[in-house]
């Protein structure tokens, strides 16, 4: 379709709406007003059929050509009744039969104040219910794209399976019960903010090493306090250990347990992101980016190389109660070449470590899994931290005929869309009157 | 792509218009400071009324549909302040309706999958449709089979996309309301003719009467019903049962409808693998099924039978025609 991909799809004079989450059809949207037509005469009937079937066939599909619609189009409308199995308990039918035939006539209560308008079965709005039918729409109506022809490109690209098997054919019409999964990736992109060309993530790339030297220094001054201190303990207690290795010999003999320093610098490092716990800023969040980096290590080296980021803190919260507890056993059966460093902390309370309370820990807790959930990674055609590109909201719908699995980015299409009393399930930006002459419209020849 | 928007800040569009005009005299004089020196036309110094229309309404009206609610819920357009639930304006008659939410989801994988209840008894508890308790479960298990797997899911998506919808969650061990009308039957293309009838008077015209009038093979509403144990139970609680007791023997009726089904179902199975004859080389399993070349339909074209036949075109490589298939299995 040469012809209509070169056509823009989004213009601000004489619009149209489309099946696009663009900012521009929201607010061709937001200022639709009734087209009315068919309410002069100036019209003839031909010419109210051919404006209301333009108006619609702009938004359902345009990018499907007019012939492949024609083929496609039912006159077949599709409707349920929803029956009562109280009511069908208590009767058997035969009160339908009485009267006339269609059960005996209510009375009408010509002088009461409201009469209550008749509610009708909008059939009329079905008139396009076989599009709905078609994979690359039903990706878009499940909220896997931002627009129908974005759909139809995953679909193109292979993205998109149904039943389990790759289906590149975006015509292809689902059956109830098909289910169709698209790649998260491709969704994540496709209703995800864009990258910005040298933009945010770009920037935060360059930043981060920056804020984490800002936030370094504070750690260090702290470290090289300890460190002090730890070489004091050490002139006192042990003269003949070099200072400068204290920590490897160590390592090497309880390689499987991490120094205690490594966890002082750690816990200070969570306080230093808790610090603000109330709203996360952008470098709290690459703080905590950095803190896991740290993290990760320090428990491959307690014998846990696959830890994900929320078991860390488990990890390190009994590291440190372990800590604690073999103060004062250790106190007496501590070896000489074990005990350099700890002693150093031994001697002052051990606060540092401590002073993470409860509440705290569950708070980082709870922002290491959203950090785990929701990665930075600079890798990734969308920005990341993943977040909802704008203006998607208003469009956010999911039809009755389709049940969704977001995290598995995978829908089952339970059936065709049916009219009710009173609604229809096509999504259709207009209304009876419209829908019926575009119905009337493709009933020709018919 | 319109030009560049104006740089001072319009506060309204006549002022900005009357902005434009005085500043279009000086296009002449910026042409040198353009960025395309080779250019002869200078480019649109302002924007169109369009565009600056546009671009107004996204710092008014428009502000308020960029990001999501933060409280949640959905976000539509419409009279200002109300809380609507339809996205098309001029379309009253499509509602955007609520869906599952992560909890009501687990809840009905829990109850199917744990607990061993009938799809047809957690969709009458909690009135979810019947093919949609199917369809949450065989998601949801996907989604299991996902984490088994430690494939990643797309949970910063569900978590935006479900704080955008109106979503409907279920306590567990309460009554809840339901979240759509379980018991409903398609509008039967053969019952939406005007019939005339005659029958007498005296004759209790059932519902069962009605559908062979319709058409001698029509089953009746009762029969149609996805939940035809739900009438029995109603039945049975006229007749002065006890709820609990009227509620087992729903239960006991639901596991013993789809024990059938299932029962079926095997048996089908059953005879298509008698029916196949499995050879196994190395690189093939083929399968050999009798077929009765004779059964060529009435005028010896049916289209769905096996082999070709005689003054018969195939159609099936001919330019024009869909290939598309019409079913994944």
């Amino acid at each position: 379709m040469p012809r209509a991909a070169q056509r823009r799809l989004h213009v601000l004079r004489r619009p149209k709406l489309r099946q696009s989450w663009s900012k521009y059809n929201l607010y061709n949207l937001w200022r639709q007003r009734d087209p009315k037509i068919g309410f002069a005469d100036h019209e003839t009937f031909f010419q109210q059929k051919w404006r209301a079937k333009g108006l619609l066939r702009a938004y359902h599909g345009e990018h499907i050509k007019e012939r492949d619609w024609e083929r496609m189009f039912s006159r077949r409308l599709l409707s349920v009744a929803n029956m009562n199995p109280r009511y069908m308990a208590e009767n058997d039918g035969s009160e339908m039969a009485a009267g006339r035939g269609s059960g005996r006539d209510i009375v009408q209560r010509w002088k009461s104040d409201v009469v209550e308008p008749k509610t009708i079965t909008p059939y009329m709005n079905m008139a396009f219910a076989p599009m709905e039918r078609r994979l690359d729409i039903a990706i878009f109506r499940a909220m896997f794209a931002s627009s129908a022809r974005q759909a139809r490109h995953f679909v193109v690209h292979g993205k998109v399976k149904v039943n389990g098997k790759v289906m590149h054919y975006p015509a292809y019409k689902l059956n109830p019960g098909d289910m169709f999964q698209v790649d998260p990736d491709s969704v994540l992109f496709a209703t995800g903010q864009p990258k910005k060309k040298g933009g945010s993530n770009a920037r935060q790339a360059s930043k981060a090493p920056q804020d984490n030297a800002e936030a370094e220094p504070a750690a260090e001054e702290a470290e090289g306090a300890e460190a002090k201190a730890a070489e004091a303990a050490e002139a006192s207690e042990a003269p003949e250990q070099d200072p400068e290795t204290t920590d490897k010999p160590e390592a090497a003999k309880a390689d499987m347990k991490p120094t205690r320093q490594a966890i002082q610098k750690l816990t200070k490092q969570a306080k230093s992101i808790l610090a603000r716990n109330r709203d996360v800023s952008t470098s709290q969040k690459q703080n905590l980016r950095s803190f896991l980096k740290r993290a990760k290590p320090l428990l491959s080296k307690a014998g846990r190389s696959t830890a994900t980021p929320t078991d860390i803190l488990g990890e390190l919260n009994s590291m440190v109660k372990e800590l604690n507890l073999s103060d004062p056993s250790t106190e007496t059966a501590a070896t000489p070449t074990e005990s350099s460093s700890e002693k150093a902390t031994r001697q002052e309370p051990p606060r540092s470590i401590d002073d993470l309370n409860a509440e705290e820990l569950k708070a980082l807790q709870r922002l290491i899994h959203e950090e785990e959930e929701n990665p930075a990674d600079p890798a990734k055609p969308y920005h990341t931290p993943w977040k909802p590109r704008d203006y998607m909201s208003p469009f956010a719908f999911i039809p009755r005929y389709l049940e969704v699995n977001q995290n598995v980015c995978s829908a089952v299409y339970l059936r065709h869309p049916v009219a009710r009393v009173g609604s229809a399930e096509v999504p259709t930006p207009f209304g009876y009157q419209i829908n019926q002459l575009a119905f009337n419209w493709y009933l020709r020849r018919r | 792509m319109p030009p560049r928007i104006p740089t001072k800040p319009s506060a309204s569009s006549a002022s900005a218009l009357v902005r434009s005009s005085f500043a279009s005299p000086c296009t002449s004089q910026c042409l040198p400071s353009c960025r395309a020196g080779f250019s002869t036309t200078p480019s649109l110094e302002r924007s169109t009324n369009l565009r600056r229309a546009f671009l107004h309404w996204t710092r008014t009206v428009g502000a308020n549909f960029r990001q999501p609610k933060p409280e949640g819920g959905s976000n539509y357009i419409g009279p200002a302040g109300s809380a609507s639930n339809k996205p098309f304006p001029l379309n009253p008659q499509f509602r955007s309706e609520r869906v599952l939410d992560e909890q009501a989801r687990e809840l009905i994988w829990e109850k199917v999958m744990r607990q061993g209840e009938t799809l047809k008894a957690v969709s009458a508890e909690l009135g979810v449709d019947l093919t949609r308790v199917a369809a949450v479960v065989r998601l949801k298990e996907v989604e299991k089979d996902w984490i088994s797997k430690g494939k990643k899911l797309a949970t910063p998506y569900s978590k935006a996309v479900l704080g955008m919808l109106p979503t409907k969650s279920f306590r567990p061990g309460v009554q809840n309301q339901p979240l759509e009308p379980i018991n409903e039957i398609h509008i039967h293309t053969a019952t939406q003719k005007q019939l005339f009838w005659p029958t007498a008077e005296s004759r209790q015209f059932t519902r069962e009467d009605a559908a062979t009038a319709f058409h001698a093979k029509m089953l009746s509403a009762d029969k149609r019903v996805p939940h035809p144990e739900l009438i029995r139970m109603e039945k049975d609680l006229l007749q002065g049962m006890s709820p609990d007791e009227a509620r087992a023997r729903f239960i006991s009726a639901a596991e013993q409808s789809e024990r059938k089904a299932a029962e079926k179902q095997v048996r089908k199975a059953m005879a298509e693998e008698q029916a196949t004859t499995k050879v196994n080389t190395q690189r093939f399993e083929f399968r050999f099924k009798e077929v009765d070349s004779e059964l060529v339909g009435k005028d010896g074209r049916a289209p769905n039978v096996v082999g070709w036949k005689y003054g018969m075109p195939h159609y099936d490589r001919k330019k024009g025609l869909v290939k598309i298939p019409t079913s994944v299995p």
